[in-house]
């Protein structure tokens, strides 16, 4: 009884997996619609806080700050602390993106010292559901 | 519309103004540098004997994609593994920069575009009469 009860089953087993690959095939899942961007702004040390603030506006959930120098030839009058950047690593999502770039712009043109620079680069892969969704900040 | 590229330089500590000098020699002008942490393979070490110093600067350039090989060349010539910096260098794609270019012009709308046309025609219309007068006059 239980050898017919498997060759029963059996044929419905093998044919389920069959049809899932196919529908698969035919219609890709896209797990990562909501495609990220690692956003590069390199800041005056003085302002790091600030633009870090302005940021979090684009639902960014993971930022990290890096003390860094600029490479501005010294000059007579020309201050150490000048020198002294914060370098800005952001994750964003890319519908984002150019809205943030919009204000970062603004902010550089209309702050007094808080002159910088930002660039982004695309995320190619990343591994983990849950860090994605915390990262592109969607369920 | 310009394409820029971010060159990423990583050199055993103390040598960043090395490589901006070189990088400048290929018509870079800034850079940022940040202090980090090297982790090379113990075993690889004794293998070949050497000594890797872990204290390392990353220097992250922002440059035209025009000039990317003649800065990698010159990075790799002045800066390279085979000089004391033990340098090594690698590009990055750049999708947007903002605040190295100048500011984007705001766009105006039509009815003011074609009222600013209008008035350059009338002012080059006036020049010419007067340019006309004085040559009569002449």
């Amino acid at each position: 009884m239980a050898t017919d009860k498997t060759k029963t089953k059996s044929p419905s087993k093998t044919k389920t997996p069959k049809r899932s690959a196919s529908a698969k095939a035919a219609k890709p899942q896209n797990l990562a619609p909501h495609k990220l961007m690692l956003l590069i702004t390199v800041v005056p040390r003085s302002k790091a806080e600030f633009y870090l603030d302005l940021l979090q506006q684009f639902e960014v959930n993971l930022q990290m700050e890096v003390s860094a120098f600029g490479t501005a030839t010294k000059t007579f009058g020309f201050l150490e602390s000048a020198m002294e950047k914060q370098a800005l690593f952001t994750v964003i999502r890319e519908d984002n993106v150019p809205k943030a770039l919009a204000a970062l712009e603004e902010k550089f043109e209309t702050i007094r010292g808080g002159k910088g620079i930002a660039c982004t680069i695309p995320f190619t892969s990343m591994v983990g559901v849950l860090a994605y969704q915390f990262l592109s900040n969607k369920q | 519309m310009k394409k820029y590229e971010a060159v990423f330089v990583i050199v055993n500590a103390g040598f960043s103004d090395a490589v901006m000098e070189a990088a400048r020699e290929a018509g870079v002008t800034g850079g940022t540098v940040l202090n980090a942490r090297g982790t090379a393979n113990p075993q690889a070490e004794r293998f070949f004997g050497l000594t890797i110093e872990p204290n390392k600067d990353m220097i992250m350039i922002l440059i035209d994609s025009e000039i990317k090989e003649k800065v990698l060349h010159t990075l790799y010539r002045e800066v390279g593994l085979k000089t004391a910096c033990q340098g090594i260098a690698f590009t990055l794609p750049v999708n947007d920069v903002v605040g190295l270019t100048p500011p984007r012009k705001v766009e105006q709308p039509e009815e003011t575009k074609a009222a600013e046309e209008a008035t350059d025609q009338a002012q080059e219309e006036i020049v010419l009469e007067e340019i006309a007068e004085t040559i009569q006059g002449e």
